[in-house]
């Protein structure tokens, strides 16, 4: 498959405002396909924000975001300057896949039943098909036993894990993180984690906004620092954990380390 | 046994003994209607006869005389007949004309009639519990849809939503009932019997079956409206987003995901709901039709009886223990998942 673009997403000058209240600042960013970058910064800096902004959760006041190089939003003053065609925005949405930091799993279906709804239903895809790749999914998140269970008698692990196959059956070309383990017990962070890091590995685009600072360094190709609705520091994890420039990064290292 | 331990159980198995028990004093003392005119005295007899020939029946007659108390019921409603029962009760067997037995007849006498046994639909119980049963369903649809506007970024259609609600729970059933059935078949021109064909017997009572069904269903759709949206909005907003984030429509996560699972939070209330139309339902006294609260307003102003009102009380209350138990169930199955 050819890869006919430059940046799989870019974001420019995005801004967004809550009445008065400015949440994000001219942000811009370039991300490369496979490229895993993970937000971090202080609680109200705008990380989520920022992220639920890329695929429309929140509505953006200005900016412009591109995906594989097309536009997929451009806003200005709170009104859509461009529109694009729904079969055009459905399919640019569905580039990303969305993982929350309280799963938001439906509670009425199985665990099968939730990661097979959003395929057959927007995709249209086939019934039998959607099931394999399903349960071959389950497997890699290593659930495969808890096909028909209800999630309410999963744990959060595995509720996140599940959430995770969800969103991949969507066959999703950037996955977006939002603070996948701050809702879980300490012990099953890691179980999440891992699931994730094989996801890098298998070359995945990822944004992740967290607070593991570990999988950070460990993970990310890139790490950037956000503090009052900007991106204070940018670089590599080596960078930002061990040569901290900013004095915003220094303290907050200082304060989570 | 533990089993009985459970409150829920215990109640149910004694309403259930009581129907039972009601049902097989029914089946057992019904004594066929000659042997019944058989035993009367000839004067009562002769009462009978005069009344068979008249064109307007006395609504129920009591005979003081008789060994049987109730002995006879000659139900009739407004100009025709719709049809003439006689019914027998314990009166005979106790041969008693007063005291323990006396009541107990007149009792048994009442309930049947109250229920609508051996009548059609329109009568009794049946009605009641028919008109409260199509009205809470079709109320439901209806409130899901209004619901649906009220929560539109359509103006027109979420104003016109709150609108209706708005009127039809600001204004009192009965006075609706009457616009429907008077008002509007007077400014449109039409009758509501002439829905139903010439010949039918119950023409009129059809008509007005209808006309109350109509307005329940629509007075119902505001009430039910105001409770699904409160379900609907319940629900998780985390719910819609990760739906929205997996490319699904509006539509597509109202359907499939909000309104299943707000359905089971809408069992209690619609519960609720429905036992107050099941009360409400004896508005329709007021438009003629035979409904429980009719039948025992009739008994008391023929006869005189003023006990008659108990056993209408404890139907009612046998009906709503029967349904807030099916409620039950049904909440119970829709709860697997939690």
């Amino acid at each position: 498959m050819s890869e006919g673009y430059q940046y799989i997403l870019e974001a420019e000058h995005v801004s967004k405002k809550f009445g008065s209240l400015e949440v994000l600042k001219d942000i811009n960013l370039k991300l490369k396909k496979g490229e895993v970058i993970c937000i971090i910064g202080p609680s109200g800096a705008g990380k989520s924000t920022f992220l639920r902004s890329l695929n429309q959760l929140e509505k953006i006041t200005s900016g412009k975001i591109y995906i594989k190089d097309e536009l997929f939003l451009h806003r200005e003053k709170d009104h859509t300057v461009e529109k694009l065609s729904k079969e055009k925005q459905q399919a640019l949405l569905l580039e990303m896949g969305m993982v929350f930091q309280r799963f938001n799993l439906f509670p009425h279906k199985t665990v099968l039943q939730n990661i097979m709804e959003a395929p057959i239903l927007v995709r249209k895809e086939d019934k039998n098909e959607v099931e394999a790749r399903a349960r071959k999914l389950l497997e890699s998140v290593g659930l495969s036993d808890k096909a028909d269970e209800y999630p309410s008698r999963l744990s959060g692990g595995q509720q996140q894990r599940v959430a995770i196959a969800r969103a991949l059956a969507m066959n999703p070309e950037i996955m977006l993180f939002d603070e996948p383990t701050s809702a879980l017990d300490p012990e099953l962070v890691g179980d999440v984690l891992n699931v994730m890091k094989e996801l890098a590995d298998e070359g995945m685009t990822m944004i992740c906004v967290t607070h593991e600072m570990g999988f950070a360094r460990e993970v990310a190709d890139r790490v950037l620092f956000m503090a009052d609705g900007v991106i204070a520091e940018e670089g590599t994890p080596e960078q930002i954990f061990e040569h901290p420039q900013v004095e915003r990064t220094q303290s907050f290292l200082k304060s989570v380390l | 046994m533990k089993i009985f331990e459970n409150k829920k159980v215990r109640v149910t198995i004694i309403v259930v003994a009581l129907i039972l028990i009601l049902l097989t004093i029914l089946a057992i003392f019904k004594p066929s209607e000659s042997a019944l005119i058989d035993s009367l005295s000839p004067e009562t007899r002769q009462m009978i006869e005069a009344d068979a020939n008249s064109t307007r029946k006395r609504v129920t007659v009591t005979y003081n005389d008789m060994l049987a108390i109730n002995y006879l019921s000659v139900s009739s409603s407004g100009a025709s007949t719709v049809s003439e029962r006689r019914v027998g009760f314990c009166g005979g067997i106790y041969n008693a004309d007063e005291g323990a037995a006396k009541i107990v007849g007149q009792m048994v006498n009442y309930t049947y009639r109250m229920l609508g046994c051996g009548e059609n639909w329109m009568h009794g119980a049946k009605l009641t519990i028919l008109l409260t049963t199509i009205t809470v369903f079709v109320g439901v649809i209806l409130g899901t849809f209004l619901a649906l506007g009220k929560v539109s970024k359509i103006k027109i259609l979420s104003s016109f939503c709150s609108g209706y609600i708005f009127f039809f729970r600001g204004t009192p059933l009965l006075i609706q009932l009457f616009v429907i059935y008077f008002t509007i078949p007077g400014v449109f021109g039409f009758a509501w019997k002439n829905i139903f064909s010439a010949g039918d017997m119950e023409a009129v009572y059809k008509g007005a079956f209808l006309a109350a069904l109509i307005t329940f269903s629509l007075n119902s759709g505001a009430y039910c409206a105001e409770i699904v949206r409160a379900a609907i909005q319940s629900i998780d907003k985390g719910q819609a987003e990760a739906a929205k984030a997996l490319g699904m429509s509006y539509s597509q996560t109202m359907s499939r995901i909000i309104i299943p699972q707000s359905v089971r939070r809408m069992i209690p209330p619609v519960c609720n709901e429905f036992i107050m139309i099941l009360k409400d339902a004896s508005l329709v006294f007021a438009i003629s039709l035979m409904d429980i609260t009719t039948i025992s307003k009739n008994i008391m102003t023929s006869e005189g009886s003023y006990l008659v009102f108990i056993p209408a009380l404890i139907i009612y209350l046998i009906i709503t223990a029967v349904f807030t138990y099916i409620f039950d169930k049904i909440e119970k199955k829709f709860s697997v998942y939690e």
